[in-house]
């Protein structure tokens, strides 16, 4: 069918911008029309000018607030964003320590249970206190040296965690300083190590950067343990 | 709402959206989603259709906005033409929904005034066009009317117009021509 009217006053891509803006172009054509507006820069400009044109006309539809589910539902159809992954939730960190702490935990059961099958039996104490696990701590008598491993020990900002001896004399001795983030191994002279032998607990305080500058506890004891062979 | 004069605010918004910013669009949405909704009704027709395609139309401002150029387009005008293709390529999707009441050509569609807000900014635009409108026959308006608010093909006109086709074109890229040159004067 031929057109009954000269529209040589407009190019070719003005009026197919005019029409696709319009809206009336059906099916192919649209989708034609589409294509074109994503590869070529020239024509997607000439649509944006015929929507100019047209949006003013808008004007005239009244307003109609949407229901709240609406955004419920584009809520949810967006990708998660960066600062909602594993990688930023503290929850999850805190989840993973807690997991981490139990497997270490475990794995030194594990030791302590075969080491308790060779006549040199290990020490061991859970450092408890008001309610938690901070620290599991095992003592090889023959070796002279103490493994550490913080469980739920949480890391205060200006102080470290230092661990003490007190054997039945009720004296506490100072054996080293411990890491909130790490097993540490501290070496026990052979003095500490016949101490531990006897009836003695382990208990960690919180000292300044450094340890205490005195030979006893200067901050809070946050947990003791006594020391068991199993 | 006085959307004219949140134009900036929704331009700034739209600007932070590319970094990942779901505030930014919540912000958008907030200010444009009652005349955004009121497009997508006015050309569907069904409140249910209506919110699916605003769902999509949000979705893919939070695709597109790095493609916003706030020194070519308004941010409305660009939200707008989002609005009415989403809604035009639903209708396209189930054609037996769309306005095929006949339409009276030798009447016209009485067009409704202007009902922009006057304090608008946008009024004067609204004016502009509106009296470009009026310039045209009152065949070419009803049939440009169809199409804008309607979301009709040239088909679907030629047969509410009781046209032929080829009539229809005619009329309707006659008036397109009219319209831009009274708009530019």
């Amino acid at each position: 069918m031929s057109d009954t009217f000269d529209h040589s006053d407009l190019p070719d891509d003005e009026l197919l911008a005019a029409e696709y803006a319009l809206g009336v172009l059906a099916d192919v054509d649209r989708v034609a029309a589409e294509r074109r507006i994503a590869s070529e820069r020239a024509f997607a400009l000439l649509v944006a000018e015929w929507e100019q044109r047209l949006a003013p006309w808008a004007a005239e539809i009244p307003e109609v607030v949407p229901p709240p589910r609406v955004w419920e539902r584009i809520a949810t159809a967006l990708p998660a964003q960066p600062q909602d992954s594993l990688w930023q939730n503290l929850a999850f960190w805190r989840g993973l320590s807690f997991a981490a702490s139990a497997l270490a935990a475990a794995c030194l059961a594990a030791i302590i249970y075969l080491g308790a099958l060779t006549p040199q039996q290990p020490l061991i104490a859970t450092i408890e206190g008001d309610g938690r696990r901070h620290f599991v701590a095992t003592i090889d008598v023959s070796r002279g040296t103490v493994a550490v491993v913080p469980a739920a020990f949480i890391a205060d900002a200006t102080r470290v965690p230092e661990l003490w001896l007190i054997p039945s004399d009720g004296k506490p001795r100072p054996v080293g300083l411990l890491s909130a983030d790490g097993a540490v191994t501290l070496k026990l002279s052979s003095e500490l190590a016949a101490l531990a032998a006897g009836k003695a607990v382990l208990a960690v305080s919180l000292e300044p950067p450094g340890g205490s500058p005195t030979s006893l506890p200067t901050g809070p004891v946050i947990g003791t343990g006594p020391l068991t062979s199993l | 709402m006085d959307l004219d004069a949140n134009r900036s605010l929704i331009a700034a918004a739209l600007g932070r959206i590319p970094g990942g910013d779901r505030a930014a669009l919540q912000t958008v949405y907030r200010l444009t989603s009652a005349k955004l909704f009121g497009v997508c009704l006015r050309i569907l027709g069904e409140r249910s259709e209506a919110e699916d395609v605003l769902q999509e139309v949000y979705v893919t401002v939070w695709r597109k906005a790095a493609g916003f150029d706030p020194n070519r387009a308004s941010p409305m005008t660009w939200l707008i033409a989002i609005a009415r293709n989403r809604s035009i390529d639903r209708l396209r999707a189930s054609r037996q929904r769309r306005n095929m009441e006949p339409i009276d050509q030798a009447a016209g569609i009485a067009d409704t005034a202007a009902t922009a807000d006057s304090a608008l900014q946008g009024a004067q635009e609204h004016a502009r066009l509106h009296d470009c409108l009026d310039a045209l026959a009152a065949h070419e308006r009803a049939a440009l009317r169809g199409a804008f608010f309607d979301g009709n093909t040239y088909e679907d006109l030629a047969a509410r117009m009781k046209v032929p086709l080829g009539t229809m074109k005619s009329w309707i890229r006659r008036a397109m021509i009219k319209l831009k040159a009274c708009l530019e004067q």
